[in-house]
Protein backbone atom coordinates (compact mmCIF):
# COMPACT_ATOMS: atom_id res chain seq x y z
CA UNK A 1 0.00 0.00 0.00
CA UNK A 2 1.32 3.42 -0.92
CA UNK A 3 2.10 5.69 1.99
CA UNK A 4 0.17 8.92 1.52
CA UNK A 5 -0.09 12.20 3.40
CA UNK A 6 -3.45 12.87 5.00
CA UNK A 7 -5.62 15.11 2.85
CA UNK A 8 -6.30 17.24 5.92
CA UNK A 9 -2.54 17.73 6.37
CA UNK A 10 -2.14 18.79 2.74
CA UNK A 11 -5.05 21.20 3.15
CA UNK A 12 -3.53 22.63 6.34
CA UNK A 13 -0.18 23.18 4.61
CA UNK A 14 -1.80 24.90 1.63
CA UNK A 15 -3.91 27.11 3.88
CA UNK A 16 -0.89 28.07 6.00
CA UNK A 17 1.22 28.96 2.96
CA UNK A 18 -1.70 30.81 1.46
CA UNK A 19 -2.53 32.93 4.49
CA UNK A 20 1.14 33.73 5.09
CA UNK A 21 1.71 35.17 1.65
CA UNK A 22 -1.72 36.23 0.43
CA UNK A 23 -3.25 37.33 3.72
CA UNK A 24 -6.54 36.23 5.20
CA UNK A 25 -8.83 38.92 3.80
CA UNK A 26 -9.83 36.66 0.92
CA UNK A 27 -9.91 33.10 2.29
CA UNK A 28 -8.97 30.00 0.34
CA UNK A 29 -12.05 27.79 0.57
CA UNK A 30 -12.19 24.04 -0.02
CA UNK A 31 -14.04 22.86 -3.12
CA UNK A 32 -14.74 19.19 -2.27
CA UNK A 33 -16.86 18.39 -5.30
CA UNK A 34 -14.13 19.27 -7.78
CA UNK A 35 -12.68 16.50 -9.90
CA UNK A 36 -11.35 15.61 -13.31
CA UNK A 37 -8.89 17.79 -15.15
CA UNK A 38 -8.06 21.15 -13.66
CA UNK A 39 -10.47 23.47 -15.44
CA UNK A 40 -9.18 26.99 -15.85
CA UNK A 41 -8.32 29.21 -18.75
CA UNK A 42 -4.69 30.29 -18.91
CA UNK A 43 -3.73 27.98 -16.04
CA UNK A 44 -0.27 27.90 -14.49
CA UNK A 45 1.20 24.82 -12.88
CA UNK A 46 4.34 23.85 -11.01
CA UNK A 47 5.78 20.60 -9.70
CA UNK A 48 8.45 19.38 -7.33
CA UNK A 49 9.51 15.80 -6.77
CA UNK A 50 10.44 14.18 -3.48
CA UNK A 51 12.77 11.21 -3.70
CA UNK A 52 14.51 8.96 -1.19
CA UNK A 53 12.67 7.62 1.85
CA UNK A 54 9.40 8.51 0.15
CA UNK A 55 8.85 9.14 -3.57
CA UNK A 56 6.17 11.45 -4.89
CA UNK A 57 5.48 14.54 -6.94
CA UNK A 58 3.64 17.55 -5.59
CA UNK A 59 1.89 19.78 -8.12
CA UNK A 60 0.13 23.09 -7.83
CA UNK A 61 -2.33 24.33 -10.45
CA UNK A 62 -3.74 27.85 -10.47
CA UNK A 63 -5.96 29.83 -12.79
CA UNK A 64 -4.27 32.74 -14.58
CA UNK A 65 -5.90 35.39 -12.36
CA UNK A 66 -4.79 33.57 -9.19
CA UNK A 67 -1.23 33.23 -10.51
CA UNK A 68 -1.15 36.96 -11.26
CA UNK A 69 -2.60 37.92 -7.87
CA UNK A 70 -0.12 35.64 -6.14
CA UNK A 71 2.77 37.19 -8.05
CA UNK A 72 1.67 40.75 -7.38
CA UNK A 73 1.12 40.07 -3.69
CA UNK A 74 4.44 38.29 -3.27
CA UNK A 75 6.31 41.07 -5.07
CA UNK A 76 4.34 43.84 -3.33
CA UNK A 77 3.05 45.23 -6.66
CA UNK A 78 -0.16 47.13 -7.34
CA UNK A 79 -2.86 45.81 -9.65
CA UNK A 80 -1.75 48.29 -12.29
CA UNK A 81 1.86 47.10 -12.29
CA UNK A 82 2.86 44.84 -15.14
CA UNK A 83 4.15 41.37 -14.38
CA UNK A 84 6.38 39.30 -16.60
CA UNK A 85 6.18 35.56 -17.16
CA UNK A 86 9.44 35.20 -15.25
CA UNK A 87 7.91 36.81 -12.17
CA UNK A 88 4.85 34.55 -12.34
CA UNK A 89 7.06 31.48 -12.82
CA UNK A 90 9.12 32.57 -9.82
CA UNK A 91 6.06 33.04 -7.60
CA UNK A 92 4.27 29.84 -8.65
CA UNK A 93 7.55 27.90 -8.32
CA UNK A 94 8.06 29.25 -4.81
CA UNK A 95 4.51 28.24 -3.91
CA UNK A 96 5.05 24.61 -4.93
CA UNK A 97 8.46 24.64 -3.24
CA UNK A 98 6.89 25.66 0.05
CA UNK A 99 4.02 23.18 -0.21
CA UNK A 100 6.35 20.38 -1.35
CA UNK A 101 8.90 21.09 1.38
CA UNK A 102 6.23 20.94 4.03
CA UNK A 103 4.70 17.74 2.62
CA UNK A 104 8.20 16.21 2.59
CA UNK A 105 8.59 17.08 6.28
CA UNK A 106 5.50 14.99 7.10
CA UNK A 107 6.70 11.85 5.39
CA UNK A 108 9.47 9.30 6.07
CA UNK A 109 12.96 10.42 5.09
CA UNK A 110 15.63 11.15 4.40
CA UNK A 111 14.48 12.43 1.02
CA UNK A 112 15.56 15.10 -1.39
CA UNK A 113 13.28 17.85 -2.69
CA UNK A 114 13.84 18.86 -6.31
CA UNK A 115 13.88 22.38 -7.64
CA UNK A 116 10.46 23.42 -8.95
CA UNK A 117 9.50 23.06 -12.61
CA UNK A 118 6.91 25.62 -13.72
CA UNK A 119 4.73 25.70 -16.82
CA UNK A 120 2.06 27.93 -18.30
CA UNK A 121 -0.69 25.31 -18.58
CA UNK A 122 -2.31 22.64 -16.41
CA UNK A 123 -0.30 19.75 -14.99
CA UNK A 124 -0.22 16.38 -16.75
CA UNK A 125 0.85 13.16 -15.07
CA UNK A 126 2.18 9.90 -16.54
CA UNK A 127 -0.38 7.10 -16.79
CA UNK A 128 1.36 5.09 -14.06
CA UNK A 129 1.28 7.91 -11.52
CA UNK A 130 -1.42 7.41 -8.89
CA UNK A 131 -2.96 10.42 -7.21
CA UNK A 132 -2.69 9.86 -3.44
CA UNK A 133 -3.89 13.20 -2.08
CA UNK A 134 -5.55 16.27 -3.52
CA UNK A 135 -6.81 19.60 -2.25
CA UNK A 136 -9.17 21.56 -4.48
CA UNK A 137 -9.86 25.09 -3.42
CA UNK A 138 -11.37 28.28 -4.65
CA UNK A 139 -9.89 31.70 -4.04
CA UNK A 140 -11.69 34.88 -5.11
CA UNK A 141 -13.91 32.69 -7.28
CA UNK A 142 -10.95 31.09 -9.06
CA UNK A 143 -9.76 27.48 -8.84
CA UNK A 144 -6.65 26.24 -7.06
CA UNK A 145 -5.49 22.61 -6.92
CA UNK A 146 -2.66 20.90 -5.05
CA UNK A 147 -2.13 17.22 -5.79
CA UNK A 148 0.30 14.56 -4.61
CA UNK A 149 1.13 11.65 -6.90
CA UNK A 150 3.06 8.50 -6.04
CA UNK A 151 5.98 7.95 -8.39
CA UNK A 152 5.81 4.42 -9.89
CA UNK A 153 8.75 2.30 -8.74
CA UNK A 154 10.54 0.03 -11.26
CA UNK B 1 25.24 45.66 9.44
CA UNK B 2 25.23 43.95 6.08
CA UNK B 3 22.94 40.99 5.33
CA UNK B 4 23.37 38.70 2.32
CA UNK B 5 20.09 37.14 1.15
CA UNK B 6 20.64 34.05 -1.01
CA UNK B 7 17.70 32.51 -2.87
CA UNK B 8 17.24 31.50 -6.50
CA UNK B 9 13.75 32.99 -6.42
CA UNK B 10 13.67 36.76 -6.86
CA UNK B 11 10.17 36.72 -5.37
CA UNK B 12 11.42 35.01 -2.22
CA UNK B 13 14.41 37.36 -1.89
CA UNK B 14 11.98 40.27 -1.95
CA UNK B 15 9.73 38.61 0.62
CA UNK B 16 12.71 37.94 2.91
CA UNK B 17 13.85 41.58 2.59
CA UNK B 18 10.30 42.83 3.25
CA UNK B 19 9.97 40.53 6.27
CA UNK B 20 13.29 41.76 7.65
CA UNK B 21 11.83 45.26 7.54
CA UNK B 22 8.59 44.11 9.21
CA UNK B 23 10.64 42.37 11.90
CA UNK B 24 12.38 45.61 12.76
CA UNK B 25 15.58 44.91 10.85
CA UNK B 26 15.04 47.23 7.91
CA UNK B 27 18.02 49.46 8.49
CA UNK B 28 20.68 47.05 7.32
CA UNK B 29 22.51 46.98 4.00
CA UNK B 30 21.17 44.15 1.86
CA UNK B 31 23.09 42.20 -0.75
CA UNK B 32 21.45 39.49 -2.86
CA UNK B 33 22.78 36.22 -4.25
CA UNK B 34 21.04 33.93 -6.77
CA UNK B 35 22.48 30.59 -5.68
CA UNK B 36 25.02 29.00 -3.36
CA UNK B 37 27.99 29.67 -5.63
CA UNK B 38 27.03 33.34 -5.97
CA UNK B 39 26.59 33.44 -2.19
CA UNK B 40 30.04 31.96 -1.62
CA UNK B 41 31.61 34.58 -3.88
CA UNK B 42 29.68 37.46 -2.31
CA UNK B 43 30.58 36.45 1.24
CA UNK B 44 34.16 36.95 0.12
CA UNK B 45 33.63 40.17 -1.86
CA UNK B 46 30.95 41.83 0.28
CA UNK B 47 31.95 40.63 3.76
CA UNK B 48 28.39 40.46 5.14
CA UNK B 49 27.69 40.15 8.87
CA UNK B 50 24.93 37.60 8.32
CA UNK B 51 23.84 35.26 5.53
CA UNK B 52 20.17 34.28 5.16
CA UNK B 53 20.12 31.42 2.68
CA UNK B 54 17.66 29.14 0.98
CA UNK B 55 18.56 25.44 1.08
CA UNK B 56 17.51 24.19 -2.38
CA UNK B 57 19.21 26.22 -5.07
CA UNK B 58 20.76 25.47 -8.47
CA UNK B 59 24.56 25.59 -9.03
CA UNK B 60 25.28 25.04 -5.34
CA UNK B 61 22.76 24.43 -2.58
CA UNK B 62 22.76 26.23 0.74
CA UNK B 63 24.21 23.44 2.89
CA UNK B 64 27.12 22.94 0.46
CA UNK B 65 27.67 26.70 0.45
CA UNK B 66 27.85 26.72 4.25
CA UNK B 67 30.24 23.76 4.18
CA UNK B 68 32.45 25.54 1.65
CA UNK B 69 32.45 28.74 3.72
CA UNK B 70 33.52 26.90 6.86
CA UNK B 71 36.13 24.95 4.90
CA UNK B 72 37.56 28.28 3.74
CA UNK B 73 37.73 29.44 7.33
CA UNK B 74 34.81 31.87 7.10
CA UNK B 75 32.89 32.16 10.35
CA UNK B 76 30.19 34.43 8.93
CA UNK B 77 26.88 34.11 10.79
CA UNK B 78 24.62 31.89 8.70
CA UNK B 79 20.92 30.99 8.91
CA UNK B 80 18.63 29.08 6.60
CA UNK B 81 15.26 30.26 5.26
CA UNK B 82 13.84 27.14 3.64
CA UNK B 83 10.63 25.27 2.93
CA UNK B 84 12.05 22.26 4.73
CA UNK B 85 11.74 22.53 8.49
CA UNK B 86 11.92 18.87 9.55
CA UNK B 87 14.00 17.81 12.56
CA UNK B 88 16.40 16.09 10.18
CA UNK B 89 17.03 19.30 8.20
CA UNK B 90 17.38 21.34 11.39
CA UNK B 91 19.94 18.85 12.72
CA UNK B 92 21.92 18.95 9.47
CA UNK B 93 21.84 22.74 9.47
CA UNK B 94 23.03 22.98 13.07
CA UNK B 95 25.75 20.37 12.54
CA UNK B 96 27.06 22.37 9.58
CA UNK B 97 27.26 25.52 11.69
CA UNK B 98 23.99 27.33 10.96
CA UNK B 99 22.65 29.46 13.81
CA UNK B 100 18.99 28.92 12.97
CA UNK B 101 16.56 27.57 10.39
CA UNK B 102 13.46 29.58 9.53
CA UNK B 103 10.87 27.37 7.82
CA UNK B 104 8.71 28.75 5.02
CA UNK B 105 6.01 29.92 5.30
CA UNK B 106 7.16 32.33 7.98
CA UNK B 107 5.93 35.46 9.71
CA UNK B 108 7.68 38.61 10.84
CA UNK B 109 7.50 37.19 14.38
CA UNK B 110 9.48 34.14 13.28
CA UNK B 111 12.17 36.44 11.90
CA UNK B 112 12.19 38.50 15.08
CA UNK B 113 12.68 35.40 17.23
CA UNK B 114 15.50 34.07 15.06
CA UNK B 115 17.29 37.34 14.43
CA UNK B 116 17.08 39.35 17.61
CA UNK B 117 19.66 37.17 19.32
CA UNK B 118 21.91 37.24 16.27
CA UNK B 119 21.72 40.88 15.20
CA UNK B 120 21.09 42.37 18.63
Amino acid sequence: MTLAPEVTDVQAIVEQVWSSFLGEEEPLLPRPAAGGQFAADEAWSAAVSISGGWDATVTVELSGPVALSLTRTMLGLDDADATEDGDVADAVGELVNMVGGNVKSLMPGPSVLSLPAVAAGRAAHPSGAAEIARFDGVWAGEPVRVAVHAIPQP
Amino acid sequence: MKILVADDSKVMRQIVIRTLRQAGHGGHDIVEAENGRDCLEKVSSEQPDLVLSDWNMPEMNGIDCLGALRAQGSQVKFGFVTSEGSDEMRSRAAAAGALFLIAKPFTAETFTEALDGVLG
